[in-house]
């Protein structure tokens, strides 16, 4: 598991206590029951803190899922490089 | 505080028996992530409490405030922002910015502010208010360049400041300082427009744990520090006095050491206020005595008391100042421009807290006068304030007398005039009596501490028994220095509270207190729920002596027990007036 992919975890983990580690890779707004509007605002608001971005307000409908937020995060820090 | 790491110490598991620390928060916007930090912080700053925060409507300002009067809690928390002014304040409504249009955003704003004043007296009748007034970048409504004043603008200002002023006056309520949230949280980085609009969230994160802090710090202030102990040479003075003598040493700008002047207002500012001013200085006493009756010294030399000057280590004379102040060395501050003497001091006493004296750094001198404000600094100053000084002086000269014997102290204390006064008023209350219970230790019985709202719902039981009392003698007043609580069931007292300031030991005020209990409420005994903490040796002492054997939690003395072993009283008890 790469930084990123540590970070984020920790940012679910925080969001979602109940989520359990082994799930964490696919969860998403369909599969996590606690992931409404309150925790996408709180979850997006972590991210941004904790990774040092700002998400573009189109980008956040896309981000539904622990994987569509991991490659959005690897593409910002590959475009950073 | 980061978001994650709020979150993570909310996550973090709690006994599920622990007490609730219920408070009231009132906004117009989505509170969102301010709770979190807020609640985050309570939790640290309650460890063995349970946060609860109760928001109101989104929108809903005015509504939340008016409900916040009959609303249950341990402190209300209210956050203004200038939309709750005037909704064309903010970003969220699209009502007119045209020049027209702001005239009628005075209007309402000033309506708003009258209708503040008045609700915040209401609410604080019954809880500790905090408020927070407008923290965001005021919008540019006003036709007005962003670099200019203009009226507009200074108008909604002085609406705002008159709403604080107001605030700030009534007693249960304090106000966040503008200025410090200027230091604390950079102007340009408060307001999070996108997630205004995504959420009605308003505040960037940092911002939002910068209130939160503050709000924090004003719920829960940290207990002032008591006294402040300075060395002499290149600190409270620029030079060595036993190299350039008693006209050598300066504090002005001649000498380029104006610098020390200002730390000598400070220390008379303190000394004012009620704070302990010592000095200690390895110096000659006879030299350091002629450089204190200098004419242009800033902080007069009644404000020093004691005066520790020798050769010998610092950390001694630092142990008989504490002595002679009767407080616990982590209830000062000790300063010196050598890291040296304050390691010496450090090592003798941990507890104190030590702070270098930045002599050659002007800007850092400066500074230093802010964080002693912070350090010392109280909401309000009371009558105890003002006498705290010379009722040290006296409790030193009544030490020496007490040393002489049992007979010796009879004579001294039957001469001194003394007069105790016994409030038993419940309602109101006195605000002195629950600053004695949260900042007394030594005597004290079990180190409780209450909030305004715990303290005023205990007191007020049908059963209780409260007792405030005040002291003075010939030498002068002492003040209010001992509080007594509890419930009185059929013929026993059974004591929650019991609290004596340490500058009225050695007068036995604490007999004649149980005294007054066991004849006024005509008792058969006195149970205590006293607990032994770091630093109620005092109070166990004195109950250990009426007991004859170690106190225990929920021991009792009983009426024979209390005649046969309470030492004799010369005081003249009288019932305040308003009791």
């Amino acid at each position: 598991m790469d930084e990123t992919q540590a970070s984020l975890v920790r940012c679910f983990s925080a969001v979602f206590p109940s989520l359990a580690a082994s799930d964490m890779a696919q969860a998403s707004t369909a599969s996590v029951k606690e992931w409404d509007s309150v925790a996408s605002v709180t979850l997006f608001a972590m991210i941004e803190e904790q990774f040092g971005i700002e998400m573009d307000i189109q980008d956040l409908a896309e981000m539904v899922s622990f994987e569509r937020i991991l490659a959005y995060l690897r593409k910002a820090d590959a475009a950073k490089h | 505080m980061k978001l994650i790491e709020a979150i993570e110490i909310l996550r973090a598991a709690q006994p599920a028996e622990v007490q609730a620390f219920r408070v009231n928060m009132v906004c117009g916007f989505n509170p969102l992530h301010l709770q979190t930090f807020l609640t985050a912080r309570l939790r640290q700053l309650f460890p063995d409490m349970r946060p609860e925060i109760a928001g109101g409507l989104y929108g809903d300002f005015w509504g939340n405030l008016e409900r916040a009067e009959a609303a249950t809690a341990d402190v209300c928390v209210i956050l203004v922002e200038w939309s709750d002014l005037d909704p064309r304040l903010g970003i969220r409504g699209l009502g007119s910015w045209a020049p027209e249009a702001l005239e009628d955003i005075l209007t309402n704003a000033k309506g708003r502010k009258a209708q503040f004043g008045q609700i915040i007296k209401r609410v604080s009748n019954n809880v500790s208010v905090v408020v927070c007034l407008p923290t965001l970048p005021l919008p540019p409504v006003s036709f007005a360049p962003g670099w200019q004043a203009g009226a507009f603008d200074l108008e909604l200002r002085s609406v705002v400041s008159s709403m604080a002023l107001e605030a700030a006056r009534c007693r249960n309520v304090r106000a966040i300082n503008p200025a410090r949230l200027d230091r604390d949280s950079p102007l340009e980085a408060r307001l999070d427009v996108k997630a205004e609009l995504l959420s009605g969230f308003p505040y960037k994160l940092p911002h939002a744990s910068t209130i939160a802090e503050l709000m924090c710090q004003a719920i829960r202030p940290a207990v002032p520090k008591r006294g402040l102990i300075t060395d002499l040479d290149d600190t409270l003075w620029n030079g060595i006095l036993g190299e350039v003598g008693a006209e050598g040493v300066s504090w002005d700008l001649e000498h380029n050491s104006h610098m020390h002047g200002v730390y000598q207002r400070m220390l008379h500012s303190l000394s004012a206020a009620g704070i302990l001013i010592g000095a200690a200085s390895k110096n000659a006493a006879d030299a350091v005595e002629e450089a204190l009756r200098r004419e242009d010294l800033v902080v007069p030399r009644s404000a020093l008391f004691p005066v520790e000057a020798n050769w010998g280590p610092k950390s001694e004379s630092v142990s008989r100042i504490l002595k002679a102040w009767n407080i616990g060395a982590d209830s000062i501050v000790f300063i010196d421009d050598s890291a040296m003497e304050l390691a010496e001091v450090k090592a003798r006493h941990p507890e104190v807290e030590c702070i270098l004296f930045p002599k050659d750094d002007p800007q850092a001198i400066h500074e230093l006068l802010h964080d002693l404000r912070d350090l010392f600094g109280k909401s309000s100053l009371s009558e105890e304030d003002s006498i705290r000084r010379e009722s040290i002086r006296q409790s030193h000269t009544l030490e020496v007398q007490l040393g002489n014997g049992p007979e010796a102290a009879d004579n001294f204390l039957k001469q001194s005039e003394a007069e105790i006064t016994l409030n038993f008023c419940k309602s109101p209350l006195d605000p002195r009596a629950i600053e004695l219970v949260d900042k007394t230790n030594q005597f004290n019985l079990n180190g409780r501490r209450f909030t305004e709202t715990s303290w005023r719902t205990y007191v007020s039981q049908p059963d209780s028994v409260f007792v405030l009392a005040a002291y003075r003698d010939k030498y002068g007043p002492l003040g209010k220095i001992a509080v007594l609580a509890g419930r009185k069931v059929e013929k026993t007292i059974t004591l929650s509270v019991w609290v004596m300031s340490c500058r009225a030991f050695s007068r036995r005020i604490e007999d004649r207190c149980l005294g007054e209990l066991f004849q006024r409420f005509d008792i058969d005994q006195i149970e205590f729920e006293f607990v032994s903490t770091p630093r109620n040796g005092p109070i166990h002492d004195f109950l250990a002596g009426m007991l004859g054997v170690p106190p225990s939690p929920n021991c009792r003395i009983t009426r024979d027990q209390f005649m046969a072993r309470s030492a004799k009283t010369f005081q003249k008890v009288v019932e305040a007036e308003h009791g």
